[in-house]
């Protein structure tokens, strides 16, 4: 497994286990006021942290075992790889934004197209890291 | 499963031939992971141009030693006679 694998591998559990956490604090406050939640600072402060320390810690896990390759560039076929995933990523956040846009075109809910918005970029930055696991492992 | 494109390559055999010359040696020299040249061993990545023409002069051979395409001939498939 090269190098750009292992870290796809590493950020793609980091991000679900805090899109997890977001998703079950979100739901869980939605349920307790049998309404739309507003945008939490703190959750996104949370959010934010875990998703850099995580990213942190894996990339310099995998760095450490890999350090050639982590100090080499993407060479031709990661390259493609790279560029299909984030292609898909920017569909995606396209997407759930458009989804938000009309969503509050119809019912004028702010909530609902921050949640939108910021699940959009949740499931992009998902995306773009299975996208690359699953790019890597079946080929471009 | 992605498509796998129409090229054959040798690069196994000629590998083997060429005092069984490691995959890792082989990236190395041609400036790409192993990964990489595994997958081309494979048919699942096609190189660029350039990488081909390195692999080629790896092994001291010509690009149509290393490389070929199973398709049908340029006749058949540009609808000969018409």
């Amino acid at each position: 497994m090269t190098f750009r694998e292992k870290l796809a591998w590493v950020m793609s559990i980091v991000l679900v286990w805090a899109s997890l956490y977001y998703l079950g604090y979100v739901l869980g406050q939605g349920l307790g006021l049998e309404a739309v939640p507003p945008p939490s600072v703190e959750l996104a402060f949370v959010y934010v942290s875990f998703v850099m320390i995580g990213s942190i810690v894996g990339a310099a896990g995998v760095a450490l075992q890999n350090t050639e390759e982590a100090n080499a560039p993407a060479d031709e076929r990661e390259r493609i790889i790279l560029d299909k995933a984030g292609k898909w990523s920017g569909y995606l956040v396209g997407l759930f934004a458009m989804l938000g846009v009309l969503h509050y075109w119809m019912f004028q809910e702010g909530n609902i197209l921050f949640h939108f918005v910021v699940a959009g970029l949740m499931l992009s930055q998902i995306a773009k890291y299975v996208s690359q696991v699953v790019l890597f492992r079946r080929g471009v | 499963m992605a498509k796998r494109p129409p090229i054959t390559n040798r690069v196994r055999e000629l590998r083997e031939a060429h005092d069984g010359l490691s995959q890792a040696a082989l990236a190395k020299e041609i400036g790409v992971t192993r990964q990489t040249v595994i997958a081309i061993e494979q048919g699942r990545y096609s190189p660029s141009l350039e990488s081909a023409f390195r692999i080629s002069r790896v092994f001291g051979v010509g690009l149509e030693d290393v490389f070929g395409w199973e398709g049908p001939p340029r006749g058949d498939a540009m609808g000969e006679g018409s």
